[in-house]
């Protein structure tokens, strides 16, 4: 039965996590459209920013403020180190893989996913971590919804870090040359853009985010090993979805994703929640693959 | 010079440790499958090592079981019914155990048990719930813990005392949330036919349950149910107190499956937890045995934590199987089933017997007691949470907090 | 040298690996042990069935661990609710596999690199998920049993590696043909082989099939000797184990998930005892076989002999 308070509600929430899977996201999108590969050790980054904060703060009794940043910045220095050793051959002509590039970055991030995860695991123990919040209130009033106050916090984090992206993008000179080498590598380096250290830079950015992504959700969703797989998998499908490369796609497939769920876990079914996006993605890439906002021509 | 000397160190070190090997009598072997590590619950397959080893340990510095000492040998099952029956085939087969104790999840026992059976190895479960269990009726296996119908009867038992209407349980997608969750309905059609009863089957692995929370609001019940383990439980928890349901005014939460007990229950619930009441198998305030008080201070001491239920329930199952190997005065395995059949020992927490019913009553220790307790202020330990229910004192509502 | 030698030596290296394994019982009856080979054969067909479609053909997918354990419910669920005996079993579980196989793979056929594997890791967890929550009918996590088919270790271990030397001889004799020629076409450049006139829908498509017709057929096999079915099978950790296995041991080469599938499962095994960083090993070789010996184990061991052979005498 679905009343008007009980739709509020849903939307509310719908919206609240879609903006999460957007900040997770996002960092996808822009390696797509830079790299153009899909990383699979995406929610590792994920995973090792939630570790990070939630044993900085937790353990060591750093303030918050403090931090969170420092996740952002450890899940950029890994991305920065992954970048440099791993995703070289994709476009520096090195290695044997040749015209197997994609293949490749499969491979190794699929490789890299499952070393993360299993060093964590040995490294630092298989049980979860409990982090503490920004905001110790249980429950806070947003319109309709009653959320805690932690997800408030980071809610208003998200916002103000995604629109400083789209700032950076749009105004500042290497934003505007991650767009350039995006739409196209080659003559972005012709005009005279360093098309490896926008690589570089892209791909610290999207570690980066998708760290603070985790140090933000670790109170609600506590560090585990294998806690970066469900973030993964969302991004996964916001990127198809928004349409490969597309950040402002991105975002709103996110907000998208994000409803749908929540909708679609009252009204069709609950246990199946999390196949919808899943489903989305296999008729996306055989019916549109350039999403919702790709341009078109694009070769899937 | 020096040539010789080694020589003649070395001649007498080996003939020390063959000698040490002579006096030293023959460790029994007792094979032990907990989970520890993910996905399964690890703070439980802690609970029931470490309980196990305190028992081991107490039994070996009292001389050992029939002059040999216990010795466990653990493999640990993540919780995984397949590493569970690999565990339990690598413990008969390779390390010759003489019988395999302290599994405490359903799943991972039905399918241990499969390979004990086929092995005719005595096989005590210390914490599967599941009636399953017990009905494929294998003469192995003996249950000296809780069961599900138990829990059935009191949730419901204490539900219709607390004059409830509409009641909605939180099941996680397993055998033990199910199981339990279907057997609570079928208890309170029977004592309670008037009282409507639904649940939601949530998938532990899953790290938000609003989109089955949130309908509540709208349409609160008298009693939310807890059927769930950690850490999902928690997840849902706070979620339903975030959304205002449960513990409030209006509702009750009960909490089956006795999480107020469990080492990392406040670090993980807050506010979600005052006002809960508790199904517990173990309560400090509650009757029992001197032997519990032992057990329970030698567990203070090795792992600075309270005792709890998991602990005398793994306590309770070497102890029995060590009661079984003194009066078999043998290990084979089928004078050691004999022996169990014919159990009539005081453990930690009553006098232990084997129902020789088939169903859901068979090799079951019938009479596990009970209690139910309600949490008043955050961060309670539960020694200090008033005791509202235990045998022989029923529960009154109108003796508990309101939220 | 020329593809066809090439082959004909990997089968040889193969059927002599085998022939040493099959050895192995003379030596030692442990149960345990036997147990271990088992399980690595399983993975072995498994990481060979997965090699033909990615090694051989070019088509990454994330799906094998899903493709086994829905053959492992075909002969599961059969066998529980139609009482139908093993042999039946195991045709129905390849069967089914395969049938999605084939359709899967119709369907992806336009996709490549991320794209596919980003599909087929999304079919993955479908497929996991609806056998997990169809807990009326698979009973979900708490697993699906079934009647043993043999009780004694030892036979296991003979039929196994008799399931794994059928399925490197069907694979050899599939890719000594003009088959093999097609799909390693494929592999190298998909548009030079449409132009040579290969039939790329067809061949592709086949590939899919047959690949997980193998993976459904090692399940169910597999379901049979563990006695119980259960979701897991198809996680995609064991997809992992399965990509693992063969990049260390050698994509594209008919041993190398032979050889990677024995030397990983055994060795994870031997170290288990000892603390359990194998995982962590084994996936920063996967990294550095990735980055640097593209062609695994095998492709190193033949490398050498090849030098070893040029040097003047």
């Amino acid at each position: 039965m679905l009343t008007g308070a009980l739709a509020a509600d849903l939307a509310v929430n719908g919206l609240v996590t879609g903006l999460f899977y957007g900040l997770m996201a996002i960092g996808l999108a822009l390696i797509f459209g830079v790299l153009r590969i899909v990383n699979f050790a995406h929610g590792e980054f994920y995973m090792v920013g939630a570790y990070a904060y939630t044993i900085v703060a937790a353990r060591l009794g750093v303030p918050l403020v403090v931090a969170l940043p420092f996740a952002f910045l450890f899940g950029a220095a890994l991305g920065w180190v992954v970048e440099r050793t791993l995703m070289r051959p994709l476009y520096a002509n090195i290695g044997s893989w040749g015209l197997m590039r994609d293949e490749y970055a499969v491979i190794v991030t699929f490789g890299l996913s499952l070393l993360l995860v299993n060093l964590v695991d040995k490294a630092i123990g298989p049980y979860a971590f409990r982090a503490p919040a920004l905001v110790s209130a249980s429950r806070i009033v947003v319109g309709p919804a009653l959320m805690s106050g932690q997800k408030v916090a980071a809610a208003g984090v998200t916002l103000a870090v995604l629109a400083l992206i789209a700032l950076f993008l749009r105004f500042s000179y290497w934003g505007r040359a991650v767009r350039a080498v995006s739409q196209n590598r080659l003559g972005a380096s012709l005009a005279g853009i360093d098309a490896t250290a926008v690589s570089s830079l892209v791909f610290s950015l999207a570690g980066g985010l998708a760290a603070l992504a985790g140090a933000l959700l670790s109170p609600i969703i506590n560090a585990s090993p294998d806690v970066g797989a469900f973030p993964a998998i969302k991004s996964y499908v916001i990127v198809v979805l928004g349409g490969m490369g597309s950040i402002p796609g991105a975002f709103i497939a996110s907000l998208l994703l994000g409803l749908v769920e929540s909708f679609g876990a009252v009204l069709v079914s609950y246990q199946y929640r999390d196949t919808f996006g899943l489903v989305l993605l296999i008729l996306f890439l055989l019916f549109r693959p350039q999403g919702l906002f790709g341009e078109r021509g694009r070769e899937v | 010079m020096r040539y010789v000397s080694h020589l003649a160190i070395a001649a007498f070190t080996l003939s020390a440790s063959l000698a040490g090997n002579a006096n030293a009598a023959d460790p029994i072997k007792v094979g032990v499958t907990v989970t520890q590590s993910p996905p399964g619950s690890v703070v439980q397959g802690t609970q029931v090592k470490d309980g196990l080893e305190v028992v081991a340990k107490m039994l070996n510095d009292q001389g050992g079981v029939n002059g040999r000492p216990i010795e466990l040998v653990i493999e640990d099952t993540q919780g995984l019914p397949e590493k569970a029956r690999a565990g339990v085939e690598k413990l008969i087969t390779r390390d010759k155990v003489v019988a395999i104790v302290g599994e405490h999840q359903s799943s991972n026992v039905l399918a241990g048990m499969e390979v004990a059976h086929r092995y005719h190895i005595p096989y005590i479960n210390t914490n599967g719930w599941a009636d399953a269990i017990r009905e494929k009726g294998y003469p192995e296996m003996f249950n000296p813990n809780n069961y599900n119908r138990r829990v059935a009867m009191a949730a419901a038992d204490s539900i219709k005392k607390l004059g409830a209407k509409k009641v909605v349980a939180f099941a996680e997608n397993t055998d033990y949330g199910i199981g339990l969750a279907k057997g609570i309905g079928e208890q309170l059609k029977a004592v309670a036919p008037e009282i409507s009863y639904r649940f939601d089957t949530l998938d532990r692995a899953a790290k938000d349950y609003l989109p089955a929370i949130l309908p509540l609001r709208a349409d609160p019940p008298d009693v939310v149910v807890d059927v769930m383990l950690p850490p999902a439980a928690y997840i849902m928890m706070n979620q339903v107190y975030e959304q205002g349901i449960a513990p409030s005014a209006k509702t009750w939460f009960y909490d089956a499956s006795g999480l107020a007990d469990y080492p990392d229950f406040w670090q993980n619930v807050k506010e979600a937890g005052k006002g809960l009441l508790v199904f517990g198998l173990y309560h400090p305030k509650m009757q029992a045995p001197a032997l519990a008080k032992t057990v329970g201070d030698a567990y203070t001491a090795k792992t600075g934590a309270q005792p709890n239920r998991l602990l005398y329930q793994a306590a309770d199952s070497l102890l029995v199987l060590a009661d079984a190997l003194k009066r078999a005065n043998s290990t084979d395995p089928g004078a050691l089933v004999k022996a169990l059949e014919e159990t009539k020992y005081t453990g930690t927490r009553g006098e232990i017997t084997f129902s020789k019913e088939a169903g859901y009553k068979n090799h079951q220790w019938l009479d596990i007691p009970y209690v139910t307790f309600q949490v008043t202020e955050i961060g309670q330990k539960v020694a200090d949470t008033p005791l509202v229910e235990q045998p022989g004192q029923p529960l009154d509502p109108s003796k508990l907090a309101r939220p | 040298m020329s593809g066809d030698i090439r082959l004909m030596r990997e089968f040889i290296a193969t059927a002599v690996l085998l022939l040493l394994l099959a050895l192995l019982p003379l030596l030692t009856r442990d149960v345990y042990w036997l147990g271990v080979l088992v399980v690595s054969a399983y993975f072995a067909i498994l990481a060979s069935s997965w090699n033909l479609l990615a090694g051989f053909t070019g088509q990454f997918s994330l799906a094998p661990a899903a493709f086994a354990m829905i053959g492992a419910y075909g002969a599961a669920l059969s066998s529980a609710y139609y009482n139908v005996p093993p042999i039946a079993g195991l045709i129905i579980g390849s069967g089914v596999a395969g049938l999605i196989g084939l359709v899967l793979g119709r369907i992806v056929m336009r996709l490549k690199g991320p794209y596919l594997a980003l599909t087929t890791l999304s079919f993955a967890e479908i497929a996991r998920l609806v056998a997990s929550n169809s807990i009326n009918i698979t009973r979900g996590d708490l697993g699906l049993p079934l009647e043993p088919w043999f009780n004694d270790r030892v036979v296991w271990f003979y039929v196994f590696l008799g399931a794994l030397a059928f399925i490197i001889g069907g694979l050899y004799l599939l890719l000594r043909s003009k088959a093999g020629l097609f799909l390693e076409a494929i592999r190298d450049d998909e548009i030079a082989a449409a132009r040579s006139g290969v039939r790329i829908v067809f061949w592709k498509t086949a590939a899919f099939a047959i690949s997980s017709a193998a993976a459904g057929f090692a399940g169910a096999l597999y379901a049979y000797f563990a006695s119980l079915v259960t979701p897991e099978l198809g996680l995609v950790q064991q997809t992992g184990l399965v990509v693992s296995m063969t990049v260390i041991g050698g994509m594209g080469s008919l041993i190398g998930p032979v050889v990677g599938a024995f030397l990983v499962y055994v060795t994870s095994e031997w170290l288990r005892d000892v603390g359990g960083w194998q995982l962590v090993i084994f996936a920063a070789l996967v990294i550095v076989f990735a980055r640097l010996f593209r062609t695994g184990l095998w492709g190193l061991v033949t490398a050498a002999l090849a030098t070893r052979r040029q040097r003047p005498a």
